[in-house]
């Protein structure tokens, strides 16, 4: 006789098959409804090592992305004061070419000098400029205005500088110091703005040929080199606004990526699992109608 | 020598009694059909011994044995001993594996691995909040958003190192319920002892108890889940059990030595003993946990005091994920190694650790625990899968048929019927013999 076939041999398999195609179907409806094909750190401990690298490249990606909004923001104030600075200074060009006349008298020449003591006013309120709250030319004492508005030229910012973190071990510095275009006065004769400013308004009230002079030569060159200065640092602000647009625009582009990535690797292929889910249960409605067949009949169905 | 007139009638009744016995073993294997351990028994069947005619009693006067119907020469236990030594290794390894399964289980869900809501994300989130803090080190909203994202951080790692501590605890306990003087091994070696007993009195009084075997197999089998079990028979019908690497035989006879101490039992308790035990599977994933902590609060802190502020973290080491705390309030937070308000060289340092050497040893621990579930879940389905395949192979020959058992009641029963009509036709032979006999004409 081959092996032989028991009744309960028989049970215990239907019962064996009916848990395992329970535990599938368990399994498959568990990623149906969780919509992940990875649920635990077993379902595949390599996906899942990848799964938690991703989403640490994507976290790191989405505080990149805000360390950048927050760094355009800084360099959009900066950018703003900088062209009202220039603004200030055309008209101190234009003032000062007019002073420089010989057509105008000193009474003239007096007034164009309180004009220009308060542009060099408004320009040390331009450079005391705010970003959310905090002085973006001071260097990194942002929170003590750089100038002082009255008659003190000093600077009261420091020399440091403001980064920002834009890519994994990227740095861009953001701020620009007032003290390298505004200066400190005429105190520090730095022939920087203040300085020019104030030559220029003590020339004006002089009202000697050699101030006349001054105006024309001299301090039109200064105030034409600070121009070019100013023009030179507005570039480079320019370029880190440039740089920050390209690099916003790569890392919406890496999370976007970072985001299909985890997906692929973390998320269930619904019609896949939809396919799994009906085959399964097609088994274990099979099994369940096997075991409730199989088990009916006996030869004693058939003795009398 | 004449044969008796009744050795027909002798030899109808053997057949009628030894055809009941085997009707009665049937009904027995029949009542037993579901029964857990339960082995079918046949009534082994044997001529019984002739009866010898010394001379004459053929044609040329040579001697002859005339046969004198049947005996039950036994009542056999079918089964195979040696697929009992098979099933029992595998279910020590199904025992084990199932009990590592579910012991580390706890672990992996507490880990709550890949989510939102696991330390990796918290980690994420903690570099994030110093990368806040760098964009705008002046404000106190973002000090205290980075310090509570801290808190959290040193909180979960220091609650899965408790959930770990608990299932190692649990498992210590289980393993000490089963080993302990009234628990599961203690009781089945005691009733192993008092089977050894009865076993070795019927056998003296010269039957064999199978349904007392099969009762002692079952409980061999039972306790082979529990830890490596060898049986040496005695000889006399009792059995010594030697119980996982017990110095002591667990059971020699009718006598039990427990509980003793177990090193590397094997099976259930083994796993449990090699989850919770002081150089573990959960010891150390702890001691990954207490290195991942450390590395963390070393690499934040070292950074974090640079500029001559104070640690970050607090722990102790060697038990770093239980320990770890935010040493410092939000005035505290370091953003920059010089006083500038809107410095921030410290925070940009510590946020960039991100991805560095303490996420990577969480992920190689999270990966470390899944890849020893899923082995141990896959090792479990295929010893699951074999101790089927061998208790099928038991069953095929130990269990009971009720096809089978159902022609055999229709042999014997014929049999049986066979037997009484080869009585009544000697019954009706003396009739003849004895009341119509020498009556001619009466």
């Amino acid at each position: 006789m081959g092996t032989r076939i028991t009744e309960s041999m028989a049970q215990r398999s239907i019962l064996r098959d009916l848990v395992a195609a329970d535990r599938n179907l368990a399994l498959t409806q568990r990623r149906l409804s969780s919509g992940k094909q990875l649920t635990r750190p077993s379902d595949d401990p390599f996906g899942v090592n990848r799964a938690i690298a991703l989403r640490g490249e994507l976290e790191g990606t989405r505080q990149f992305r805000a360390n950048v909004n927050e760094a355009t923001g800084w360099t959009n104030a900066t950018e703003a004061a900088l062209t009202r600075i220039t603004d200030v200074i055309q008209r101190a060009r234009e003032l000062l070419v007019s002073g420089g006349n010989d057509s105008n008298g000193q009474v003239a020449r007096e007034a164009i000098a309180t004009e220009i003591d308060a542009l060099a006013e408004s320009l040390k309120q331009e450079a005391n400029a705010t970003y959310e709250g905090r002085y973006v030319f001071a260097g990194t004492a942002t929170e003590t205005p750089p100038y002082a508005l009255g008659a003190s030229d000093a600077y009261a910012g420091d020399a440091g500088t403001v980064a920002r973190t834009i890519g994994v071990g990227v740095s861009l510095t953001v701020n620009v110091s007032a003290a390298g275009l505004l200066g400190e006065g005429q105190a520090a004769a730095d022939d920087r703005l203040l300085d020019t400013m104030r030559d220029i308004a003590e020339h004006l009230r002089g009202g000697t040929a050699a101030d006349a002079e001054a105006l024309r030569g001299t301090d039109l060159e200064r105030l034409d080199a600070n121009l070019d200065e100013l023009t030179r640092v507005r570039a480079i602000v320019g370029a880190t606004a440039n740089r920050l647009q390209a690099a916003g625009a790569r890392l919406d582009e890496l999370e976007e990526s970072g985001l299909d990535l985890l997906s692929k690797t973390e998320d269930a292929d619904m019609a896949e699992t939809l396919v799994n889910y009906s085959t399964q249960r097609a088994a274990y409605e099979a099994a369940l109608k096997a075991g409730a067949n199989i088990v009916q009949v006996s030869l004693l169905d058939f003795l009398r | 020598m004449a044969v008796s007139t009744f050795t027909g009638l002798q030899t109808a009744l053997r057949g009628l009694l030894a055809q009941q016995r085997a009707l009665d073993v049937t009904s027995h294997n029949v009542a037993n059909a579901n029964t857990v351990g339960y082995s079918r028994q046949e009534a082994v069947l044997a001529a019984s011994p002739a009866l010898r005619i010394p001379a004459g009693a053929v044609q040329g006067g040579g001697a002859a044995e005339l046969g004198t119907g049947v005996d039950v020469a036994a009542y056999r236990r079918i089964r195979d001993q040696f697929l009992d030594l098979q099933y029992r290794a595998q279910a020590m390894r199904l025992g084990g594996l199932a009990a590592q399964v579910r012991g580390l289980e706890g672990v992996e869900v507490a880990l709550a691995e890949p989510g939102e809501n696991g330390i990796a994300a918290q980690l994420g989130k903690f570099w994030s909040g110093w990368e806040a803090l760098a964009n705008a080190p002046e404000n106190q909203a973002t000090r205290q958003a980075l310090l509570e994202s801290g808190v959290g951080l040193a909180g979960s790692i220091a609650a899965l190192d408790r959930q770990l501590a608990t299932a190692s605890e649990q498992a210590a306990a289980e393993y000490e319920s089963i080993v302990a003087g009234g628990g599961e091994v203690g009781q089945m070696a005691a009733e192993i002892a008092r089977l050894n007993e009865s076993i070795r009195s019927s056998l003296g009084s010269g039957s064999t108890p199978n349904d007392l075997l099969d009762r002692r197999d079952l409980l061999l089998d039972r306790l082979s889940a529990l830890a490596q079990v060898s049986v040496t028979d005695l000889g006399d019908g009792t059995i010594e059990v030697e119980f996982g690497d017990a110095a002591t035989p667990l059971v020699a006879g009718t006598a039990v030595s427990w509980p003793q101490a177990l090193a590397e039992p094997g099976g259930k308790l083994g796993a449990l003993l090699e989850i919770s035990g002081p150089t573990g599977t959960i010891a150390s994933y702890r001691a990954d946990l207490d290195a991942f902590a450390g590395e963390l609060a070393e690499t934040v802190n070292a950074i974090h005091a640079s500029g001559g502020g104070p640690a970050f973290f607090s722990f102790t080491p060697g038990s770093a994920a239980s320990t770890l705390a935010v040493a410092v309030g939000a005035a505290e937070v370091q953003t920059s190694v010089g006083p500038a308000a809107g410095a921030n060289d410290i925070a940009i340092a510590i946020g960039a650790l991100r991805g560095g050497s303490a996420d990577q040893a969480y992920a190689s621990f999270v990966s470390r625990v899944g890849t020893d579930m899923s082995n141990a879940r896959r090792a479990e389905q295929n010893a699951d899968a074999l101790t089927a395949a061998i208790d099928a192979r038991r069953e095929a020959t130990a269990g009971v048929s009720l096809d089978e058992e159902m022609t055999n009641l229709i042999r014997f029963q014929r049999a049986y019927q066979a037997s009484a009509r080869a009585m009544t036709s000697f019954d009706e032979a003396l009739d003849v013999l004895v009341n119509r006999t020498g009556r001619v004409g009466l």
